[in-house]
């Protein structure tokens, strides 16, 4: 399922200022750089996220449920992790927890990455 | 001096009652209905108990005897084992005994294992009970490893490492003592592992035979596969088998093809997704019958084989009974394998019937392309199937077999072949897209009273989440099972009538077993959810359901 990422995203930080530096006849050009620049971002986010979604199906979702929607209470909602939480998020994929086993060696730190995008865009708290 | 002459006039007496069960005691499992001796109860596993002090007048005075604490979180899908006032139950983090009347622990064994060993389970970090034998308990673990344990202390006797991790494989299921042999199985058709069913010695743990259950080049059903089986994988055979000691045959259902994408598989996958009958002493097959060839849906073969005698047309036949994980019922020759009856008892869309002659199911358009082609199809059942491994019931007075079943379909899309062509052992080997499809009603599930060789439900009781418990029925008119919402309940076997309920403090996914003692009916069932519904679909309806292993004894309060 492709999701709109986007759309959960926080919006980009740093964008104002970097307008206000632009001089009067740079304007047009400087948000037209600016547009550029965030659509590629935004782009390199979804595909990280949409690797972090396929890699989810295949490591994590036994557990953690489908679509990281959990009812379970027996494993962790993954979606109540924080954007400040991502030192636990890492040391519990790589030295496992409570049931949970170890994916150090399995996963590779570019997925981690890939899983965390894909989990933080859908955080209850973004 | 007069004691210790009555004591060895004890011992005596009764060579092995302190000690463990015997064979011939297994034999007659099911016309003792003071103890539970076996997986299914008997060797029939009909899970039909003769007694009728709890039944449809009486139910309304059960209370709980007494509760105890399995300490775990993972779910509680074990069926306990009752033998000389002591019940046995496993979990997959311990083995206890526990006093059957007072609830009083025993003794309690860990089970230990590698923290990787959970990357190639698939489906619940589960165990679903043990087999006890001339004073040993035998169970398996997570690990892959079947043990023997010491009945009366619970002490190690002796361990095995039968499969490994790295090669996809698990192990969930209760054993089954076969004239004399351990027979097991194993977990991993979705990590890619070659399936296998097991014989060992129970006195020292030495491995007598194992089959396997898909074919390398050369060996029987090798050309139902592409490049003749060199790299076939699946039939994996997670739940445990029941035994016909007069024909000498060990029926044990195998699972699913690996990995479910069937683009880089056409054959018909010889011996996935079959009933195996096979000889215990030796594990030489005497015959298959294969419910879905060329299976792209994961309906994997494993669920509850029930003995039972039926009149057809008149005439006495020793059948098989399988609600299919594919949503047909079949009935079988137990003798020979020749189907009898195949009709579907909840909603089949991916074939639209079976072969009476061969026994091989007519797939539907849908079907043909789900095969062939990475275009998104729906069907009915889900990969969940219309019923999984919870084990079903059966009335032999009434020919009537008791099942849980799910009722919903499914989005399905395989994923295309880069994602399978580099497969090997220990990866994930599923590479399909699957969504659920709902009832527009809610309902996800139905217990029913089924007539096997019509498929027709007798009655039906809708639940909002399907109940992923095993049925027991009783002479007394009652099926019991349990809920995903913790309701351990008691139903009218006649009507579908829920009598009476009892709200349990997590979901129920274990299996109901009854016993008696000094003339007082008792009924034990595990509460503590889990399992791969829990675990893997969404469902509203189990927002506020807590995990917590328990054990519950119930019998009735005194007028």
């Amino acid at each position: 399922m492709i999701r709109a990422y986007r759309a959960c995203r926080p919006p980009l930080a740093g964008g104002l200022p970097f307008l206000r530096r632009c001089t009067t006849g740079r304007v047009v050009l400087c948000a037209l750089c600016l547009l550029v620049g965030a659509t590629s971002r935004a782009l390199a986010q979804d595909e990280a996220a949409a690797r972090g979604e396929r890699l989810y199906a295949k490591y994590c979702s036994n557990c953690h449920g489908d679509d990281l929607q959990n009812n379970s209470g027996v494993a962790f909602d993954l979606r109540r992790l924080k954007a400040d939480e991502h030192a636990r998020f890492v040391n519990s994929v790589l030295h496992g927890k409570n049931a949970m086993p170890s994916w150090q060696g399995v996963l590779a730190p570019a997925q981690l990455d890939d899983l965390w995008t894909y989990i933080r865009a859908h955080g209850y708290e973004q | 001096m007069k004691s210790v002459f009555y004591a060895a006039l004890l011992v005596a007496a009764y060579p092995f009652s302190a000690f463990g069960q015997t064979a011939s005691d297994l034999l007659n499992a099911a016309d003792t209905p003071q103890s539970v001796l076996t997986y299914g109860i008997s060797y029939s596993q009909q899970r039909f108990s003769p007694l009728t002090q709890i039944n449809r007048q009486t139910v309304k005075r059960l209370v709980p005897a007494w509760s105890y604490s399995m300490n775990n979180n993972t779910g509680e899908e074990s069926q306990p084992l009752v033998y000389n006032g002591v019940i046995y139950i496993t979990s997959q983090n311990k083995t206890v005994a526990v006093d059957a009347l007072t609830g009083k622990e025993i003794w309690n064994t860990p089970v230990d294992y590698p923290p990787d060993t959970t990357r190639v389970v698939c489906c619940g970090i589960v165990n679903r009970g043990a087999a006890i034998y001339e004073g040993k308990l035998f169970r398996t673990t997570l690990d892959a490893r079947v043990i023997a344990l010491d009945m009366k202390t619970g002490k190690q006797i002796w361990s095995v490492k039968s499969g490994d991790a790295k090669d996809g494989i698990a192990m969930t299921s209760a054993p089954l003592i076969a004239d004399g042999v351990l027979i097991t199985g194993m977990a991993g058709a979705e990590y890619g592992s070659r399936g296998y069913v097991e014989g060992y010695d129970p006195n020292d743990g030495k491995r007598l035979w194992r089959h396997y259950t898909v074919p390398r080049p050369g060996e029987p059903g090798a050309d139902s596969w592409p490049d003749h089986a060199a790299n076939a994988s699946g039939g994996s055979s997670w739940t445990t088998g029941s035994f016909d000691p007069e024909l000498d045959l060990v029926y044990w259902g195998i699972g699913n093809p690996a990995p479910w994408n069937a683009l880089l598989r056409r054959g018909d996958d010889l011996y996935t997704n079959s009933i195996l009958a096979l000889r215990p002493k030796t594990g030489e097959m005497a015959w298959y019958f294969q419910t879905s060839p060329n299976d792209p849906f994961d309906h994997d073969n494993i669920t509850s084989i029930i003995l039972a005698d039926l009149t057809i047309n008149g005439k006495p036949a020793k059948v098989l009974l399988q609600a299919g994980r594919n949503g047909f019922y079949y009935v079988l020759d137990r003798k020979s394998g020749q189907l009898i009856a195949a009709n579907p008892y909840v909603k089949v869309t991916w074939a639209t019937g079976v072969d009476k002659e061969t026994g091989k199911p007519e797939w539907t358009e849908t079907t043909k392309k789900a095969i062939a082609y990475t275009e998104e199809i729906q069907t009915w059942p889900h990969i969940t199937g219309g019923t999984n491994w919870y084990p079903s019931s059966f009335d032999p007075r009434t020919a009537t077999a008791y099942v849980n079943t799910t009722d919903y379909g499914m989005k399905y899309q395989p994923d295309p072949i880069d994602e399978i062509k580099n497969l090997k052992p220990g990866d994930s080997y599923r590479a399909v897209k699957i969504s659920p499809i709902f009832n527009a009603d809610g309902m996800r599930g139905h217990l029913r009273a089924i007539d096997p060789l019509t498929g027709k439900s007798k009655w039906a009781i809708p639940f909002k989440s399907p109940n992923w418990a095993g049925t027991l029925v009783t002479a007394g008119g009652l099926v019991f099972t349990g809920e995903l919402t913790g309701e351990f309940i008691a139903v009218d076997s006649d009507t579908g009538k829920i009598l009476w309920q009892f709200q349990t403090p997590s979901g129920i996914i274990g299996q109901p077993v009854t016993w008696e003692h000094d003339g007082k009916q008792y009924v034990t069932v595990t509460s503590g959810t889990g399992g791969v519904y829990v675990l893997k679909t969404p469902d509203p309806n189990l927002a506020h359901v807590p995990p917590g292993g328990t054990l519950w004894t119930f019998k009735l309060i005194d007028e």
